[in-house]
C-alpha cells in the first residue's frame, strides 16, 4: 500500500483498500481474501495483462484503475459471468467483467471525494493503462488474490506549472 | 427486465431474480430497454444502472415515467451512484428504490419484498 501526494485531496489508502475489499466481496464472497503485497514504490506492475480505469470529474477530478493478472481476470470473469468450469472466458467477457470492477471501484472512491462528480464509463485495455502526463500517482494498493496480483491505483492532476 | 451495459452484471443480477421466479429479460441500455418495452415486453420491474452507453438510467426512468401506460412498471436503480444528490434525483424521476453496488443478493431481495414483488 503506498500514498504519494499527501498535500493533495486524495483518497486515503485505508478507504481505497476498504472500498475494493467491499467490491471483492459482493463479487466472490467467500473466495474474496485480499492480501497485501510488498511492492517497492514506483514498481511497474509486474504482471498486468488486463488494466481498466475510469475517470471522476466534477468537484473532484481524478482516475481510478484496476490492473490484473491475466489468470486473476479470467478467474473473476468465470465467477462473475458463472460460466461452466470447463468454458473459456472469452476476451470479450474479460473485458466486460474488469470495465464492471473498475466501474464498482471508482463509484465508491467518488462517493469518498468531494462532489458532484460524474464517473466516465470505463475503458479496458488488454496490456497497462496509459495515463496522460500530467497525471500523478495519489494512492496505490498492490495486493494478491489467490497468490496472483492485483493493482488498484488512483491518478490525480498532478499540480503546479505546467 | 435488467438494463446493464456490463453483461457480468446482468449476469449477477439474472441468478439472483431468477433464483426468486422471476423471469428475465435484458438490455444493455436505456434506449434497448426502451425499445422492447414499445414492442410490447413491458416487465414488472426494471433493474436500472445509471451509467451506461446511448441513454443512461436517469433518461431511462423519465422516459418510462413520461408515458401513463407504463405506470405499473417499478423501477429500481442499481448503481454505483451513490452520491445523495443523485440518489434524490433518481427518485424524484420515478425510481421506487436504490441499491448501491457493490450489493449482496440479500440486498436485491430486501428490497424487492420491500416493493412486495416477493414475500418478505
Amino acid at each position: 500500500m503506498s500514498a504519494v501526494l499527501p498535500t493533495a485531496e486524495v483518497p486515503a489508502a485505508d478507504d481505497l483498500l476498504a472500498v475494493t475489499e467491499d467490491v471483492w466481496l459482493a463479487l466472490l464472497g467467500d473466495e474474496a481474501v485480499l492480501l497485501p503485497r510488498a511492492v517497492p514504490a514506483g514498481s511497474p506492475f509486474d504482471a498486468a495483462a488486463w488494466s481498466a480505469a475510469t475517470t471522476i470529474s466534477g468537484g473532484w477530478q481524478g482516475v481510478v484503475t484496476v490492473e490484473l493478472d491475466e489468470s486473476v481476470a479470467r478467474r473473476l470473469t468465470t465467477r462473475m459471468l458463472a460460466l461452466p468450469e470447463a468454458e473459456e472466458a472469452s476476451d470479450s467477457d474479460i473485458a466486460d467483467a474488469v470495465g464492471e470492477l473498475v466501474n464498482m471501484v471508482g463509484g465508491n472512491v467518488k462517493s469518498l471525494m468531494p462532489g458532484p462528480s460524474a464517473l466516465s464509463l470505463p475503458a479496458v485495455a488488454a496490456g497497462r493503462a496509459a495515463f496522460a502526463s500530467d497525471a500523478a500517482l495519489a494512492c496505490r494498493l498492490d495486493l494478491a488474490w489467490q497468490g496472483d496480483p492485483v493493482r488498484v491505483s488512483v491518478h490525480v492532476p498532478q499540480e503546479g506549472p505546467r | 427486465m435488467i438494463i446493464d451495459d456490463s453483461r457480468a452484471m446482468r449476469s449477477i443480477l439474472r441468478r439472483i431474480v431468477t433464483d426468486l421466479d422471476f423471469e428475465t429479460s435484458e438490455a444493455e441500455h436505456g434506449q434497448a430497454a426502451l425499445d422492447q418495452m414499445h414492442a410490447g415486453v413491458v416487465p414488472d420491474v426494471c433493474l436500472v444502472d445509471w451509467n451506461m452507453p446511448v441513454m443512461d438510467g436517469y433518461t431511462f426512468i423519465t422516459e418510462v415515467r413520461a408515458n401513463p401506460a407504463w405506470r405499473d412498471v417499478t423501477l429500481m436503480m442499481v448503481t454505483t451512484e451513490s452520491e445523495q444528490r443523485q440518489i434524490v434525483r433518481a427518485l424524484a424521476a420515478g425510481a421506487h428504490e436504490y441499491v448501491i453496488k457493490p450489493f449482496t443478493p440479500d440486498a436485491i431481495v430486501d428490497k424487492l419484498s420491500l416493493l412486495g414483488l416477493v414475500p418478505a
